[in-house]
């Protein structure tokens, strides 16, 4: 039947898209929660782990897998080294979160220049080789294996994150941060090693997201800005800082986005993921999950 | 002692944030020529009160007067125009911009300033006249605060509400402080938020002292310090 | 007004004298003249955005889209037969007012969240760009917009750079003039400190108002002039970057300082064009500046205000709400 068809595949692409925008949206709030940087670049980074994977596992022949890990690792030491750069010099500077934003449009604006002279010669739709082969089907509906892995990994990750952050001490101590800065450096949490450690944590899952959209779809240099916005959409009608929010409010979008893509263009739905941050902004700006 | 002409009329004041209630059904009348002190432990709603008065907070019930005519959920602005300003606990000043930028920026829009004379007299009573061309971050702590009042009176401010005008002034300059604030009592109406017992016996000619969001009593310096209740609720602990 | 005029009279003869020279020294070749209308053409942008950024402390990023939007009314209503001196107050006009009608309930955000939105509304600007295509014409944009009209012939070269050279001039002295004003006190006021000014009498809200408004004229009127001078249209030209570039220059030639966001234009506007075909690089640059500035001349280089701490910061004060009453 092609409704059942249409009700299953916009399910499930609303699945895939609302793991993606959760975890890209975690990400950033979990860094503006910490470090108070809302990182308009969350997009480029995206796009920088989805562009560095297709490289390695296609330029370099590296095997799928292999490249997916080595690029979220290392996201790691990038992120240190960002953050020992510039990152660290704000950490004491008052409305600090107005400098952070523009420094990461600045930010995005170097990534967005080198990407469209480099990646942006080779190809204009980049493509992942797929991480198993087969295909399976869900009711009517078929499913390439290699994305059903990309949902399940992705789900994974999401739990993984939420365990993290609420049964590990270190976990714990970012929340702690997130809550209460004074207080938490009152109770003896090294502050400055939570804010890198949000920052690090933060990109991390940030590129995973990237990762598992790569191996989902096949992508072109424009989807970054518009991961970006979607990401800020979450973050502030989530609330900034909270992960819920952000987890909860990503799913929301993610079904929209699928829905509204199935019966009309996806420039509706980004009016309306604008439309929304507005209202929320207007009206309660520590958004809906506000702690 | 006065004419008892009302300068400001908060009455049956209550303030909420969320589920805390700051200030529960708080009436306090400031009369002209009367310096008024608020005492209370933090925390018992006496900054909130001022944040109502001067317009940086709307009450949820209450009015509040000033020379008669109402004015509950005025914002700053038109709350320094009907002559009611305040300073603030931690001091406030534009510290970038210099001396002279600070005082010309009160009177920009203060619709009964100053002439430059008066401007020019004042300056030389509260001696910031040599300091005119210093940004105002670079002033000593007392020098902002003389500032502060500097820039209310200016604008012929009817009255200042002073959240703890002393706070973080050593001794020498808190004796020279109370001599500014005696004189400034000549002045304007001055209502005075303070910890320092020795202030508010010095200044004011009736207290107000503040308890959990209400209001304890009211009476003079020295009728308060008799009360048992404040000697037990607040000084004692305070003195202890 | 006549004070304000005798304060900053050298400068504005200097630079007058300059706006003047350069269409006329250039004028051997076209293609460097155009570069110097350009530049002249973004010295009324950055006048207008030194009036918002530099003076009262916002950020707007929805300023390259409310000059976009006079640029397609001016260009909509000289398809519909006006002349082009008929469609730029009209246009200038009606895209400050949509400015101003979309900025209203940001401004009464601060700091980190009014600029949130006014991205939020520059993105909205550039998908409407795109996807009103009958409007707009789409991604493709407006090509071969024709010269006004000036005197009988069509305005263009030399004639239409010195026509810049006025514009610039003139937003300037009109600079000059709004910031020397009390209303340029009072803007001032609200950038250091918000909550004092309103203490101390000042409106706030109606002083970012009327800020808003005049700068997005300025915009606006760059926007209608922009169109005829370049030709060509289409959301890109006035996408979310010309807003970040025309704050660089601001925030570049020195925060709050009548003559470095000019200093800043001279020096950045030209440079996509200097680029020729590695222009993209010049995104790279752009991005760079912009992090320099950050970190390391948050007063720019003219800056008057050397000692601050961090440039993208609108010293916003922190909330009123002590915990007393928490």
């Amino acid at each position: 039947m092609p409704t059942e068809l249409v009700l299953i595949s916009t399910l499930f692409t609303g699945l895939m898209l609302g793991v993606i925008f959760s975890l890209v949206a975690a990400g950033v709030t979990i860094i503006y929660g910490s470090i108070w940087m809302p990182n308009a670049a969350n997009g480029q980074f995206f796009l920088l782990a989805a562009l560095a994977l297709w490289s390695a596992a296609v330029s370099w022949g590296l095997h799928p897998v292999v490249a997916a890990l080595l690029v979220i690792g290392a996201s790691v030491p990038a992120s240190l080294l960002l953050e020992q750069m510039l990152i660290r010099r704000f950490y004491d500077v008052p409305n600090r979160n107005v400098s952070y934003f523009v420094l990461s449009l600045g930010i995005t604006q170097i990534l967005a220049g080198l990407f469209s002279v480099t990646y942006g010669v080779w190809s204009d739709q980049f493509q992942i080789p797929p991480l198993m082969a087969g295909i399976t089907f869900l009711g009517p509906f078929p499913v390439s294996n290699s994305r059903l892995a990309a949902l399940v990994t992705g789900v994974a990750l999401l739990a993984a994150l939420f365990a993290l952050l609420r049964y590990h001490k270190y976990g714990r101590a970012i929340r702690a941060v997130f809550q209460n800065r004074d207080a938490a450096s009152l109770r003896g949490v090294n502050v400055r090693a939570i804010y890198r450690l949000s920052f690090v944590l933060g990109n991390l899952v940030v590129a995973a997201g990237g990762v598992l959209y790569a191996f989902a779809y096949s992508f072109d240099l424009s989807v970054s800005w518009s991961m970006s916005i979607t990401a800020f959409a979450i973050m502030i009608i989530g609330g900034p800082g909270s992960v819920v929010g952000a987890v909860a409010v990503g799913m929301v979008f993610g079904f929209t986005q699928a829905i509204v893509s199935a019966f009309a263009s996806p420039t509706v739905a980004t009016f309306s993921y604008l439309g929304a941050m507005l209202l929320i902004l207007l009206m309660k700006p520590s958004g809906l999950f506000a702690r | 002692m006065t004419g008892r002409v009302p300068l400001f009329e908060a009455e049956g004041i209550v303030m909420r944030f969320g589920g805390v209630v700051a200030l529960r059904k708080v009436s306090v009348t400031q009369f002209e020529g009367e310096t008024l002190g608020m005492i209370g432990p933090n925390g018992s709603g006496k900054t909130t009160f001022v944040n109502v008065v001067t317009g940086h907070l709307a009450p949820q019930e209450g009015r509040v007067r000033v020379a008669g005519a109402e004015v509950t959920g005025f914002r700053p602005h038109r709350m320094a125009a009907a002559g009611i300003t305040r300073t603030y606990q931690a001091v406030r000043v534009f510290r970038e911009l210099t001396v002279a930028d600070n005082i010309a920026t009160a009177t920009v829009d203060a619709p009964n300033r100053m002439d430059a004379d008066e401007i020019a007299a004042t300056l030389d009573w509260l001696q910031l006249g040599h300091r005119l061309a210093v940004p105002a971050g670079s002033l000593t702590l007392f020098e902002q605060r003389r500032l502060e009042i500097l820039m209310r009176l200016v604008q012929r401010a009817r009255l200042i509400m002073l959240d703890e005008p002393v706070g973080g002034l050593s001794a020498t300059e808190v004796r020279a402080m109370l001599q500014v604030l005696g004189d400034l009592r000549r002045r304007t109406g001055l209502f005075v938020i303070e910890h320092a017992m020795k202030v508010i016996r010095e200044l004011a000619d009736s207290v107000v002292v503040m308890l959990a969001g209400e209001k304890l009593m009211q009476g003079t310096p020295a009728e308060i310090l008799a009360d048992k209740r404040v000697v037990d609720q607040y000084l004692g602990r305070a003195h202890a | 007004m006549t004070d304000a005029l005798r304060k900053h009279g050298r400068g504005l003869l200097v630079f007058a004298v300059a706006a003047y020279a350069l269409p006329l020294l250039l004028a051997g070749n076209r293609y460097f003249a155009f570069i110097g209308g350009i530049a002249l053409l973004h010295v009324v942008w950055t006048a207008g955005m030194s009036l918002l950024y530099g003076y009262a402390g916002l950020m707007p990023l929805m300023f390259a889209g409310i000059a976009g939007i006079s640029a397609y009314a001016a260009v909509g209503l000289m398809a519909a037969g006006f002349a082009f001196w008929t469609a730029l107050p009209v246009a200038a006009l009606f895209a400050a007012l949509v400015g101003v009608g979309l900025g209203l309930p940001a401004l009464r955000l601060k700091g980190f969240y009014f600029t949130l939105c006014s991205l939020v509304i520059q993105t909205v600007i550039t998908l409407a760009f795109v996807y009103f295509v009958n409007l707009t014409n789409g991604d493709t944009g407006i090509s071969q917009i024709a010269p006004p009209a000036w005197f009988g012939g069509p305005l263009q070269g030399v004639g239409f750079d010195l026509v810049l050279a006025t514009l610039a001039v003139g937003a300037m002295v009109a600079l000059v003039l709004i910031v020397e004003a009390p209303f340029g006190r009072r803007l001032v006021a609200v950038r250091e400190d918000d909550e004092l000014a309103e203490m101390l009498g000042i409106d706030v809200v109606r002083q970012k108002l009327a800020a808003f408004f005049v700068g997005s004229l300025f915009a606006a009127v760059g926007g209608a002039f922009y169109a005829p001078y370049v030709g060509f249209v289409s959301p890109r030209s006035f996408d979310v970057l010309l807003s970040l570039n025309i704050w660089l220059m601001v925030a570049f030639g020195g925060r709050g300082t009548i003559w470095g966001a000019v200093v800043g234009t001279v020096l950045l506007a030209p440079l996509p064009f200097l680029l020729q075909d590695y222009y993209k690089v010049k995104d790279v640059i752009y991005g760079l500046l912009i992090i320099g500035v950050i970190v390391l001349l948050p007063g720019g280089i003219l800056g008057g205000l050397g000692s601050r701490a961090a440039a993208g910061t609108g010293t916003q004060s922190p909330g009123l709400r002590r915990k007393e009453a928490a």
